[in-house]
């Protein structure tokens, strides 16, 4: 539902009442076929909303190239029609679709649901009002966004870097962080906004990528890439892009001359005040809740926090004030793609816990019409050739491949599409399937990987075998990259037309298939992480297995008093293991560790072995790994020796138990990364900058004569945990910078200890004498996490944490399907975070748990029996042992021997086998031998 | 709240990014899901970024 | 005319297909000869499909995983 608005929400979780108001848009979108006429013709222009007011767009416009729905709009506030009626007009009499409705109305709809999940988002900082470093101003003062759509293909600039003053080529950049983020004088928002920090310097990176040459310095206060390869990204930004750093206060920026270029003047670390000229100055603007979510807030009556995003607990991170209503992503405090991702899945676990008992009650599977048998029918192949707007058609005659592909063999019918992918020219090619009598199909467009699966839905709802249609990838390997040379294109659009009708002319009718799952899950690890997953379940019902490797369930968490919002970790924890000990549906097996692992995605069965060596087989469908992490034993800072020298685990004891040597002390000294960020270790362990901070402020409350130190790197306290940062300053701890090569020198002297550390202002080593020194000590991966991986196929990282699928769209993934991962075995992350990817892991899991059978590709390895003759060759090459080597049934007349079988559900369809085989005795459904030799032949004949 | 009745469907406002994610996963585990989206078109704020670290793939 | 060669390029789809993918949408400009033919793994690229395309007249095979 598009251009819907929330209004109301009544009754109670299970069992809401929504109102949802729709816009009007003013196109009808069953009839809009998005051809772009209206557009064209439409005379109002205003600043395009996605490209931040870089470009233009139209009153009737299309929201973005790849919209979904694809389908036009009018804005009524901009349309000269809808503000003055009977003027204008033009998109009613252009659009052959009369798809064009100037009377459409408001729609009320009121719908019925057992919970709602909030995810509006957020909006981008706009420093227009508050007239921030001249933006709004000076025309070469542009956002973070703006730049973004600059470097964009598909921007106002088709990915040109140039000035808004004079269009000429920008040399340099100067990105100015913390525009509308820890700043509450100038715009209110006292957090962090978490995310500018690393686009800046994808943007940096980037921009460099696209003009050689260009310089770029990125102002800022402290680096926060606190995420996992963040650091190791920066590094190379820095070593490998040559992208500059200052760590300085920015006190103006002017125009220098009347050509556009900008000078800059700042005070840098050591004092001094410094001027440079930049031809563009970038203000990497932060997040905020947009004033209709702070009323969305308000309409679903959910409890907000002093900075304007949802309040949750650290022990529920999306559930709300409100029972039954959630929340993911932005709205409960800024934060990155990976992390809003984590939590959409982890909003659908809280939900499922809810209404688990109506699962199922209102889908309906797709059904689909009876597949047609078109194994004993000559070929008749129908091509659709997509324009793909002007993608392919600005570049490729596509008229021309249209009537070279008619003359093709076995092509009887021919077609051209705008788009081949809309809907509508799906039921049409549906239609046409029908009509002609078609059995095989090639659709010259764009590439299978993104829509092939889109085109075997349209065959199958014609009755044709999904593994019927062949794509030729005339977009992205050819319109694309040969837009320069059209006739060229238009002659490799034909080949590549021939080459896809070449293989699908021996294209087979293939089945799916279907494996059956166990509806059980196993989840490794007894702490947070694994604890919540393994109650997730189990309350969606699951049958869950829970190994612990030690006697104890807790993990980590253990150690851990308060969380960053100050909730008591021990009580919360308490809590989730009498829940998890209390569940029936939770086997727990402590002091046991998996020590085998069989079988795939559904049908795993791990064998898990206890202290004394006696073993158990689990069968489970999925997989959950909630290993957690290490805490790294330090060596540095004379930790062996001086007895004052501590670990923050340690202090947080010795404070805790009120012991007499921290209760005497006066002088504490934190040193933050201790073995974190540094040759090796190039990562953040993100916990420690909030954990030593909140330590500070609890000894300075206790006794605010005492002097606390905290010694940093960059201070990462962030999100809405600034506000720590800002209460530790306001209570007198003091924060001294240092740098890797400086790094602070800890010395016994009698009874104090000196911690020596270069001071950037005076330039000269400055000596602090300390009663005690606490280090922030790194979390590090289990030493063993390897072994894991290497049983379930699941890989870890330079570092040694588990690798999840893709670090944005995937995060609680593994590529191995049907294992999933959570908490510290993934990357260092405080509690609400472990506790957020557990219920995604578990959400993620669920989505197989729930079906009783999956449905594999049926792009498999196959056995040719007549060909085969038990060689053996492919079995070693198969790198998911799916082969086995057995003996031939002795048929009638025939003698026995060898041949091999394939574990369909253990076959990637990778073709090694076949690429191995002398014979021919084995071949991959889908890329057979005859298919490619036809390709290839095709490729070659003209 | 045992015996309350419980509707299987769900409401998802936002279709972003995490709000997809929610979506996609609650309909992949069996319950009816309605995504209200406030614009003409899904896909929020990241539909607007052009490359993503740390892989710099491109967004879309 | 000067030569124009024809070169095939097998190209596994889960990396080197994805990359030319990818090539298209950061809109690179490259040389139209060649024709890529998508496998799922550069591991099932027979030999002989090497023989086939050169003695068909390819004046380069490419296989790309």
């Amino acid at each position: 539902m598009t251009l819907s608005e929330v209004t109301q929400i009544d009754g109670i979780a299970g069992d809401f009442k929504v109102t949802v108001k729709e816009a009007p848009r003013y196109v009808d979108v069953e009839k809009c076929i998005a051809c772009g006429k209206c557009t064209e013709k439409c005379p109002k222009k205003v600043d395009s909303e996605y490209d931040a007011a870089t470009g233009k767009r139209k009153a009737i416009y299309v929201k973005y190239a790849q919209a979904v729905p694809l389908k036009y709009q009018i804005d009524a506030d901009a349309c000269i029609r809808l503000q003055k009626p009977g003027a204008c007009g033009f998109c009613e009499k252009v659009c052959d679709a009369g798809a064009i409705n100037f009377n459409d109305t408001e729609k009320i709809h009121q719908l019925n649901v057992g919970a709602v999940v909030l995810a509006p988002g957020f909006e981008a900082f706009d420093p227009t009002d508050a007239g921030v470093w001249g933006f709004g101003v000076y025309p070469n003062v542009i956002t973070s966004l703006q730049l973004e759509r600059y470097l964009s293909a598909s921007g106002p600039t088709e990915g040109h870097l140039i000035r808004p003053s004079d269009k000429r080529p920008v040399n340099k950049v100067a990105f100015l962080q913390c525009v509308g983020s820890r700043d509450e004088n100038l715009c209110g928002n006292g957090y962090c906004s978490s995310v500018c920090c690393m686009y800046a310097i994808k943007e940096a990176v980037i921009a460099k990528d696209h003009v050689p040459g260009l310089q770029t310095t990125i102002f800022y206060m402290d680096m926060r890439t606190h995420g996992k390869e963040f650091d190791l990204y920066m590094e190379r930004a820095k070593e490998d892009s040559g992208v500059r750093f200052v760590r300085c206060r920015v006190n103006g920026v002017e125009p220098d001359g009347s050509g556009g270029d900008l000078r800059l003047s700042y005070v840098n670390e050591e004092g001094r005040q410094l001027e440079e000229y930049y031809d563009m100055v970038v203000l990497s603007v932060g997040l905020q809740t947009p004033k209709h979510v702070l009323e969305l807030a308000h309409t679903a009556g959910i409890k907000l926090t002093a900075d304007n995003f949802a309040a949750t607990s650290d022990f529920a991170p999306v559930q709300t004030s409100r029972e039954g209503i959630f929340t993911c992503g932005a709205i409960a405090g800024p934060k990155d793609i990976p992390q809003s991702v984590v939590e959409g899945s982890a909003a659908a676990a809280a939900v499922a816990d809810l209404l688990a008992p109506a699962r199922f009650e209102l889908t309906t599977e797709a059904t689909f019409p009876q597949e047609k048998d078109v194994s004993r029918e000559e070929p008749r192949i129908g091509v659709f050739v997509c324009h793909c707007g002007s993608n392919i058609a600005g570049t490729v005659d596509v008229k021309a491949v249209e009537e070279y592909a008619a003359t093709l063999p076995d092509v009887v019918y021919v077609e051209r599409n705008l788009f081949s992918c809309s809907q509508d020219t799906q039921e049409m090619i549906t239609k046409r399937i029908r009509e002609q009598n078609l059995n095989r199909i090639v659709i010259a467009a764009c590439t299978p990987r993104t829509h092939e699966p889109l085109f075997r839905e349209t065959l199958k709802a014609a009755g044709l075998n999904e593994y019927l249609v062949e794509m030729a990838n005339i977009r992205n390997h050819n319109s694309w990259v040969h837009t320069k040379d059209p006739k060229a294109a238009t002659a490799k659009a034909k080949d590549l037309v021939r080459m896809a009708a070449a293989k699908v002319t021996f294209g087979d009718s293939l089945k799916p298939f279907a494996v059956p799952i166990t509806q059980k899950g196993l989840v490794i690890g007894g702490g947070v992480a694994g604890m919540t997953a393994a109650l997730n379940l189990a309350e969606q019902g699951f049958a869950v297995h829970l190994v612990e490797r030690t006697e104890v369930l807790g993990g980590n968490a253990l150690n851990l008093k308060h969380t960053w919002a100050g909730e008591h970790v021990p009580s919360q924890l308490a809590k989730l293991i009498d829940k998890v000990t209390g569940n029936d549906k939770i086997t727990i097996h402590k002091g046991a560790s998996v020590t085998k692992v069989d079988g795939f995605v559904g049908n795993f069965s791990s064998t898990i072995t206890d202290r004394n060596g006696a073993t158990l087989v689990i069968d489970h469908g999925a997989g959950i790994v909630a290993t957690g992490g290490d805490a790294y034993i330090p060596t540095e800072y004379n930790f062996d020796s001086i007895t004052g020298v501590v670990t923050s685990v340690q202090f947080d004891k010795l404070f805790e138990l009120k012991e007499q040597h921290v209760k005497k002390a006066r002088r504490f000294v934190f040193i933050q990364c201790v073995g974190s960020r540094e040759e090796g270790n190039m990562y953040c362990s993100k916990v420690c900058c909030t954990h030593s901070v909140q330590s500070a402020i609890a000894l300075k409350k206790e006794n605010p004569e005492r002097n606390v130190y905290i010694l940093y790197r960059d201070m990462r306290t962030y999100g809405q945990r600034e506000a720590l940062y800002k209460q530790a300053r306001k209570l007198g701890v003091i924060f001294i910078n240092y740098e890797l090569h400086g790094k602070p020198k800890v010395t016994q002297n009698g009874s104090v200890i000196d911690v020596e550390v270069w001071d950037h202002v005076l330039h000269r080593p400055l000596k602090i004498e300390a009663d005690m020194v606490i280090l922030a000590t790194a979390i590090r991966p289990q030493g063993d996490a390897a072994e894991l991986g290497k049983l379930y196929k699941v890989p870890v990282d330079k570092q040694g944490f588990f690798q999840e699928a893709h670090a944005k769209l995937r995060p609680v993934d593994f590529s191995t399907d049907g294992m999933f991962v959570a908490g510290l075995a993934h990357y260092p992350k405080p509690v609400e975070e472990s506790i957020a990817q557990a219920l995604a892991a578990s959400a993620r899991a669920a989505t197989l748990l729930s079906k009783s059978h999956i449905s594999l590709d049926a792009v498999k390895a196959t056995v040719d029996e007549d060909y085969c003759d038990g060689c053996a060759l492919c079995v070693d090459v198969c790198p998911y042992n799916a082969i086995t080597l057995i003996e031939k049934p002795a048929k009638a007349g025939g003698a026995g021997g060898k041949t091999i079988v394939v574990n369909k559900a253990q076959c990637k369809g990778c073709g090694l086998c076949q690429g191995t085989c002398p014979k021919r005795g084995v071949y991959v459904a889908g890329f057979t031998m005859k298919q490619i030799s036809a390709q290839i032949q095709a490729a070659l004949a003209v | 709240m045992l015996d309350t009745k419980k509707v299987g469907s769900v409401m998802i406002v936002g279709g972003g990014v995490t709000g997809m994610q929610a979506a996609l996963d609650l309909a992949d585990s069996g319950y009816y899901v309605y995504l209200v989206e406030k614009s003409g078109a899904i896909g929020g704020a990241m539909a607007q970024l052009d490359k993503t670290f740390p892989t710099n793939d491109c967004s879309m | 005319m000067s030569f124009e060669p024809k070169i095939v390029a097998f190209c596994c789809n889960w990396c080197s297909y994805a990359a030319a993918d990818l090539a298209g949408t950061a809109r690179m400009q490259y040389p139209h000869n060649v024709r890529i033919i998508r496998v799922m793994c550069s591991g099932m690229v027979h030999p002989e499909f090497v023989m086939d395309a050169l003695s068909q007249g390819a004046d380069g095979v490419m296989v790309l995983g």
